[in-house]
């Protein structure tokens, strides 16, 4: 049995789809491709898959990564081209590999926020952003399973950078992503609106996944 | 294709990807290549919508036409519609996000009387005039069709034209004439009087409706040779009608998330509460050759490992035992699991069971509808006691340990014996389990009873009939709940007020029309969800509109009375239910299609049950 790591975009209309979702029309995706595929032995069987890291639903992914055991060699390109004939266009495969990292070791995530407000202009909304980011702290409340509480989020900033174009601002940042901390990008976005009393509508991409040494994820 | 206004509203709601479309085998063209633009309105949320089969079939249906094509439209949750009302944004079709207010054609589909909220609602969305006096064009051209269109009346001011029986053919053809009209630059009046030529289309403006005195119908009256009655129309060849062999794959999680296969249309029982076992006679089945190839090439193209066999009582498949040894051959290799969803409980036995359980162990539901034997009678049935017992124990030695009884109350002649019979019968069967040999070791048995209020409809034998008002049916819910003395019966009964509602549109006439008018105005929708529903607000614009719900609801009418839908013809004479609904007051029961042909009109339609060597 061989393991690979499945390579795919998560964009277009199903960027709205939750993890579940994903989950769903994977599992589906992959019985209709007839991929041979290990199967789980339990009451109901069905195929044995791993995501990496959940993507929240209406963020773009542009590196996610799906495990999964094969129990015949196939060649990947075919894994490829079956998987894609079997997916919504909002789901691309497009490489297959074999696992070098497990996903465990995953630390960090680099996300593009694209950010505009119907309230302000561009040049302001920078201004803003810009701001915020020069606060010696941003606390923001925090939902998880245990309850609401307070984190700084300008403690979990690492390498960041802020541009502005003709339509929006954009946040290039590093936050910390995996099974011991996260902070959702979507934060930032909440600490600049409330802050500053206005509605902003947010893009937001993630373009790669890292672990601790922010070495990108194989 | 996702409307770029829609979008920026995504993140605000829940479950965003019900907005999206976007789905594997979601279908788009170009519209500049395509003379008619279909929009499919499906009354109720996408989850709901999506789980149709009649939908499916003729979505495929229309789009297997090169100069059609046909998108999806479902009703946006509360939370979506107040959104798109506060930024102005109309109601779109899922596949190019182009308004309703866009399509040559507006298709609602009428499953539920209690949708009709909806339907208004969603017209309005789409900035489309809800009045059909107030589409002047010949563009967005709002049909109907499905159950509830058997009784247009309540919504026949808004709907252009019905169509009345099964869609596959007639659809078709309303969209060509549709086309050449336009080609000709026709107008709208002219292209509706050409349609009410066609068999199984009703266009109501045509006729003219008078009323008595007392409230009920003088005369129905067909002006510009608009036919009298309108016949229906359906499909003969089941084996040769369009079936799609592939499905819009949702991304997110719908109600039956499964391939589906229908078996046969129609049901030799002729249960006296069930519309559709009158709608749809004669019956008309598939042969198991044809079954067996569509279930394959579904889950083949689909990746389901699912199929639904889809029918009325399909245990009544003639060939039952030879279409599942067909099924089993395959879909065991295959991880596929079979579902019956409609079994009787006279069609259940050992080899059924055997064949359905091979990969998955799906609930066991049965409707024996009534508690006692007398009220079985009354309501056709035809299920005795001791049948039900012994299905449920070869269930439970099968292994089974929860099952679930559909009863009705309300029903006509019904008695507080009757009802308290429900309460018995649950604890027979809770009974047979613990009397059973081969039971599950060390498991309880779960039985849940369910009493559904009884709403008598057009075209069955109660059509006549007097609903149970509020105050009656909640007595009998009570006397239910009381008479159940064990833990291991769930006991479950719906709201008599929805059940109310649906009486009255379900037997409505054209008055009703200001009443849902009224509704649209007042932005009343999702009437079928506890959610929305109020019935006080229901009763409060019956009363502005100055009618009395209960004239329709509560009434019972003589049988020389002009129903509502009387001009409408679903090829079952009007004294042949006269005569069921006294057989019904002797409790004299009447044997099935593949007993004896009791005469109720379906054989000339020429095919089907009716002409099956006995």
């Amino acid at each position: 049995m061989k393991s690979v790591r499945v390579w795919f975009t998560k964009d277009k209309e199903a960027r709205y789809i939750s993890h579940l979702d994903l989950n769903r029309t994977m599992l589906r995706a992959i019985s209709h491709s007839k991929i041979p595929v290990w199967h789980t032995e339990g009451f109901n069987p069905h195929p044995f898959i791993t995501f990496a890291l959940p993507l929240s639903l209406g963020f773009r992914g542009v590196k996610e990564t799906m495990d999964m055991k094969l129990v015949e060699d196939i060649p990947y390109d075919e894994i490829i081209a079956k998987l894609n004939n079997s997916l919504p266009m909002g789901i691309r495969v497009y490489q297959v590999t074999e696992p070098v990292m497990k996903p465990g070791v995953i630390a960090y995530g680099l996300f593009d926020i694209k950010i505009n407000s119907a309230d302000v202009p561009v040049d302001t909304l920078y201004k803003l952003t810009n701001n915020l980011f020069n606060m010696d702290e941003i606390m923001v409340e925090k939902k998880s399973k245990k309850g609401i509480r307070e984190v700084d989020l300008k403690e979990n900033f690492c390498k960041y950078t802020i541009t502005q174009d003709t339509d929006n601002v954009n946040i290039q940042i590093i936050l910390p992503a995996g099974s011991t901390t996260n902070v959702n990008p979507s934060l930032i976005v909440k600490a600049i609106g409330d802050i500053n009393n206005i509605e902003i509508y947010a893009d937001i991409t993630r373009l790669d996944i890292y672990n601790g040494e922010v070495k990108s994820f194989e | 294709m996702i409307n770029k206004d829609m979008e920026r509203l995504l993140l605000k709601v829940q479950k965003p990807g019900r907005y999206v479309g976007g789905e594997l085998n979601s279908v788009g063209k170009n519209k500049s290549e395509v003379d008619v633009r279909f929009a499919f309105c499906f009354p109720d949320t996408y989850e709901v919508g999506m789980s149709h089969l009649g939908m499916k079939i003729l979505y495929s249906q229309f789009n297997s036409v090169p100069y059609i094509w046909c998108e999806r439209v479902f009703a946006p949750w509360i939370d979506m519609e107040d959104l798109m009302r506060q930024n102005n944004i109309p109601l779109c079709a899922l596949e190019s996000g182009d308004s309703v207010r866009d399509f040559d054609f507006i298709g609602f589909t009428l499953q539920y009387e209690l949708s009709y909220s909806n339907i208004l609602n969603m017209l309005s969305l789409g900035g489309v005039p809800i009045k059909s006096a107030d589409r002047k064009d010949l563009f967005n051209i709002v049909v109907a069709g499905g159950p509830c269109a058997c009784n247009p009346e309540p919504i026949a001011d808004f709907v252009d034209l019905f169509f009345i029986g099964e869609g596959e053919d007639v659809d078709l053809e309303v969209i060509e004439l549709y086309r050449q009209c336009r080609k000709n630059k026709e107008s709208k009046g002219s292209f509706l009087r050409k349609a009410a030529q066609i068999q199984g289309v009703y266009v109501p403006s045509l006729y003219e409706i008078t009323y008595n005195d007392d409230g009920t119908v003088n005369a129905i009256t067909p002006k510009d040779n608009a036919p009298m009655p309108i016949k229906k129309r359906l499909v003969m060849d089941m084996d040769n009608s369009y079936y799609p062999n592939n499905f819009v794959l949702p991304m997110v999680e719908i109600v039956h998330d499964r391939a589906v296969e229908e078996i046969f249309r129609g049901c030799i029982r002729g249960c006296r509460f069930c519309q559709a076992g009158f709608l749809y006679r004669p019956v008309r089945e598939k042969s198991p050759e044809v079954i067996d190839n569509q279930c394959h090439t579904l889950c083949h193209n689909t990746g389901y490992d699912e199929v639904s066999l889809s029918s009325l009582s399909s245990s009544d498949y003639s060939q039952i035992g030879a279409l599942l040894e067909k099924l089993t051959t395959w879909s065991k290799d295959e991880s596929v699991s079979l579902s019956l969803p409609s079994l009787r409980v006279d069609g259940f036995n050992d080899e059924i069971l055997s064949k359905i359980k091979t990969v998955r162990k799906s609930g066991l539901t049965f409707a024996p509808e009534a508690g006692t034997q007398r009220m079985r009678n009354v309501i056709n049935k035809n299920v005795e006691e001791q049948e039900l017992l012994e299905t449920c124990t070869t269930a439970f030695n099968g292994g089974w340990t929860t099952v679930k009884l559909y009863f009705m109350i309300g029903l006509p002649t019904e008695t507080m014996d009757d009802v308290e019979g429900i309460a018995h019968l649950g604890q027979k069967v809770v009974d047979a389990y613990y009397s059973c040999e081969n039971k599950p070791k060390g498991k309880s048995v779960r039985v849940t009873v369910s009493a559904s209020s009884f709403v008598p409809k057009p075209f069955t034998p109660f059509q006549w009939e007097p609903q149970d008002t509020t105050q009656q049916i909640v007595e009998k819910q009570q006397h239910i709940k009381t008479a159940i003395t064990t833990k291991k019966i769930q006991f479950n009964y719906h709201d008599s007020s929805t059940s109310f509602l649906e009486a009255v549109f379900a037997r409505g006439d054209r008055r009703l029309s200001a009443v849902l008018e009224k509704a649209c105005h007042k932005g009343f929708h999702f009437d079928g969800w506890n959610d929305c529903f109020s019935l006080t607000k229901w009763l409060e614009i019956f009363d502005e509109c100055g009618i009395d719900p209960s004239f329709y609801a509560n009434r019972k009418r003589s049988f020389d009375e002009t129903l509502p839908w009387d001009h409408i013809d679903y090829g079952i004479k009007k004294e042949f239910l006269i005569n069921e609904c006294k057989k019904a007051y002797e409790s004299t029961t009447t044997p099935n299609c593949r007993q004896q042909c009791s005469n109720c009109g379906a054989t000339q339609w020429k095919g089907g049950v009716c002409y099956e060597k006995r």
